[in-house]
């Protein structure tokens, strides 16, 4: 039996076939109006069977992997379980810094810097005030907002990389200033012995690491749902809208600098409680939160994930510290090899990993339009994109071949064949002479040329073409008289051969 | 404390800072680069410069013996060591980070984080081959104090302040007479009518890229006078840079110095009150530049339409 291979996208579809007179029931989230998952009903039109398509399959994916990450945590090693609670810290700091960078559009690099502050405030509070650790949280978050109040005062006013630089000398006061600190110098700067919700006694055990697994992946279910609020929903619209066209954006009352403050100070709170989630998982906190190091290799993460999507932010990060933390035995090296993903990722890919298919597509696309072109060029034809507009296939058929057969005859004609036949019009000729007369004879009756004597005269002949249509006249082609039926004949099959050298 | 000490001092910070700032600047007006990586040839060529004084220092100790001479053959050996490297490590640095990507979209971010990756793998390479153990460059100025006007200074400040001020005065000169320099120049004040007129993007960057190298190469050699060469010493110059390239507003030579000498004076006179001190230097500094660019959000001498975008 002859096997057909499957061509498309269909067969890589999600797609189910309810009965076709089953309505479509769709459960919404609880208090909001959106749906889980984005299912589109259609009917086939050849099978004419009723079908629904999954037409948003990301949501799959992020449960596919979250799940997995989940489901193995139990059976990881102690050094494995510690470098996944890392991922998951970072990549809920990250996809909050894709918020504030892609979102947003405010290129900050005080990420870091305001962690590291939501984890010292929330942390001197429980070490100097007694504050239980539940309210750590709420403390790192106001500190959060506090300082992301303070560094969107300039947001608005400066612009792209002034910014971002300046947020980059914010994130080096913040350590010299916490190393100078009176309090803190017989430390060296760090706090330690910050209460935890991880009991005390479970600290760098089994039970004590899966709980710390477990708070951290909370953080980044939390950091995701934030994400999605914020980025798809009111603010996130409004932003997409300033994006594509501030100036438009404004003209339709559309207060983007204020939504963009909006997204600032909501991700830096977040930011804030991720600071003081830090300082509990750890038990401790040190400048080096703040250190220009530790920033270029959380920035590596989501350049090699790709900027503004979460998706990135949460790929590049299991890179990173894969690298970073999983193979601590290779020492400066492993840097080295974030540093050398990062420069084969830029140059190459528009927008990192996550950007890669997209940037495929594209160049498909361009690759298949330039072979159009040149198909075009080719004439006659029908094109493989055309063919749905004809309802009887056979059309395409019959251009095909007679534009094969055209090409074929066009290769017959030669000086030789034409002064063949001038020279006996009429008669047994050459076979090469034969085939394109008998094509000329076969052709179709609309401007079809025909010799036309004229009337009351003897031996004048003019040349004239059908026009195809029942009681209309035939045109006259031009005004020449031919005083010999022959050269009439031949001035016939030169204007033939005229039509099929330019077809 | 003395006025005069903290004079000197100021003079000092703004002529080494000035250096790296105005690199900075140069590059991104000409080419729209922020070069993050500026804090790594900074370092990079540091240790360029001590490996090859290590390497001569006893062949010119026996040729010229102890005195003035074998100071000076040194210090034409460490600078010239420290800028070629940095020269060398501009057009590294225009091969990964300009040539691939500067006609492709998002050049400016994109660059920024090449330039970025670059920085890190050098401060890591030079962590994992040289460790992280401080070298000692020769003292290319000598050692002792001199009288001047009744101020006291030390002679690498002299040196310091007197080099930059003749390596710059070289480089803004060479910019305004230059062929190249004029060509450099119209691609600060407008890229695409430069290209337009026939100037290449491509030839133009990496004389840029080259010289910014170069400078920042003796801003190390100029520094390492007072501090140790080190894997990590690069941040700090670089950050310091970039902050005043952006006081003085990015693309503006004239702003950057205004800028460096502005830091440089507010580094020494914090550091010389006594309740604020040298814990404050760089808390007073910041506020200072966030200040100004409230005020002025494209610094103190930047073009507010005629910038990079």
């Amino acid at each position: 039996m002859k096997k057909f291979y499957e061509i498309g996208q269909r067969p890589s579809e999600i797609i189910l076939h309810p009965a076709g007179d089953s309505p479509l029931a769709r459960r919404r989230l609880p208090l909001t109006r959106r749906h889980l998952l984005k299912w589109r009903s259609r009917t086939n039109p050849k099978t004419l069977q009723q079908e629904r398509m999954l037409a948003d399959k990301r949501p799959l994916w992020w449960a596919i992997g979250l799940g997995a990450l989940l489901v193995a945590a139990p059976f990881l090693s102690n050094p494995m379980l510690t470098i996944a609670a890392i991922f998951c810290i970072f990549a809920a700091i990250n996809v909050l810094w894709t918020l504030v960078i892609g979102t947003a559009g405010i290129f900050s690099l005080a990420t870091l810097a305001i962690v590291g502050i939501g984890a010292y405030a929330s942390a001197g509070l429980n070490i100097w005030l007694g504050l239980p650790w539940p309210l750590m949280f709420v403390a790192g978050g106001i500190a959060g907002l506090i300082v992301g109040g303070f560094l969107a005062l300039p947001s608005t006013r400066l612009d792209g990389l002034y910014y971002a630089l300046l947020t980059m000398g914010f994130a080096e006061i913040c350590r010299v200033f916490v190393q100078q600190l009176k309090v803190l110098t017989p430390a060296n700067g760090s706090i330690n012995n910050v209460g935890s919700f991880i009991p005390a006694d479970w600290q760098l055990q089994r039970p004590g690491l899966l709980l710390g697994f477990a708070g951290a992946f909370v953080i980044l279910l939390l950091a995701l749902l934030i994400f999605r609020i914020v980025n798809s929903e009111r603010l996130g619209m409004l932003l997409q809208a300033a994006r594509e066209d501030e100036a438009f954006a404004e003209a339709t009352g559309i207060d983007f600098r204020r939504a963009r403050l909006h997204v600032f100070l909501i991700s830096s709170a977040g930011l804030g409680v991720i600071g003081a989630f830090y300082a509990q998982f750890y038990g401790s906190i040190s400048p080096s939160i703040f250190s220009l190091d530790q920033l270029m290799l959380l920035f590596a993460m989501i350049v090699i994930g790709g900027l503004g999507r979460s998706e990135g932010a949460v790929i590049g990060t299991a890179i990173v510290v894969l690298i970073d933390k999983g193979l601590l035995n290779l020492g400066p090296i492993r840097i080295l090899l974030v540093a050398a993903l990062m420069l084969a990722v830029t140059p190459l890919a528009h927008n990192g990993l996550v950007g890669i298919r997209e940037q495929f597509r594209g160049w498909r696309n361009r690759k298949k339009s330039e072979a159009r072109a040149r198909r075009t060029e080719k004439g006659g034809e029908v094109m493989p994109e055309e063919a749905i507009e004809f309802a009887d296939k056979q059309e395409i058929y019959y251009r095909r071949f007679q534009k094969r057969l055209r090409d074929r005859l066009k290769a017959l004609i030669t000086p030789e064949l034409i002064e063949e036949h001038r020279q006996r019009p009429l008669g047994q000729h050459s076979d090469a002479l034969n085939r394109v007369l008998n094509h000329f004879r076969r052709g179709e009756v609309a401007d079809k040329y025909a010799i036309m004597r004229q009337p009351g005269q003897f031996h004048s002949y003019k040349i004239v073409a059908f026009s195809g249509v029942r009681g209309a006249p035939p045109r006259l082609v031009d005004d020449k008289i031919y005083e010999d039926i022959n050269q009439a004949y031949h001035a016939v099959f030169l204007l033939r051969v005229n039509d099929l050298m330019e077809s | 404390m003395d006025i005069s000490v903290t004079f000197i001092n100021g003079l000092n910070l703004a002529a080494i800072y000035g250096l790296m700032a105005i690199g900075i600047s140069l590059l991104w007006s000409s080419v729209g680069m922020i070069n993050m990586a500026h804090g790594a040839t900074f370092a990079a060529s540091g240790y360029a410069a001590w490996l090859a004084a290590d390497a001569t220092k006893a062949l010119v100790l026996a040729a010229f013996g102890k005195g003035v001479l074998t100071t000076s053959v040194m210090a034409g050996i460490t600078l010239t060591a420290g800028a070629g490297f940095g020269a060398l490590f501009g057009a590294v640095i225009y091969l990964l980070a300009f040539l691939p990507i500067h006609d492709k979209p998002n050049f400016p971010v994109r660059s920024l984080i090449v330039t970025l990756a670059i920085n890190l793998a050098t401060v890591q390479g030079l962590l994992w081959y040289f460790g992280p153990k401080q070298k000692n460059l020769p003292k290319i100025f000598g050692t002792g104090k001199l009288e001047v006007l009744g101020i006291s200074a030390r002679y690498d400040q002299i040196g310091a302040i007197l080099a930059t001020t003749v390596i710059l005065g070289l480089v803004l000169f060479w910019l305004r007479v230059s062929r190249k320099g004029l060509e450099i120049r119209a691609m600060m004040q407008n890229p695409e009518g430069a290209v337009l007129s026939g100037i290449s993007v491509r030839w133009t960057a990496l004389p840029v890229t080259m010289l910014t190298g170069a400078l920042a190469g003796l801003a190390a050699i100029l520094l390492s006078q007072t501090i140790f060469v080190s894997p990590t010493s690069g941040t700090m110059p670089l950050i310091k840079g970039l902050t005043i390239a952006l006081l003085g507003g990015l693309g503006s030579v004239p702003g950057a110095v205004a800028g460096a000498i502005i830091i440089g004076f507010l580094e020494a006179i914090v550091g010389a009150i006594p309740f604020l001190g040298q814990r404050y230097v760089l808390f007073a500094t910041f506020v200072f530049i966030i200040t100004v660019l409230i005020i002025r959000p494209r610094g103190i001498g930047g073009l507010l339409d005629e910038a990079r975008k």
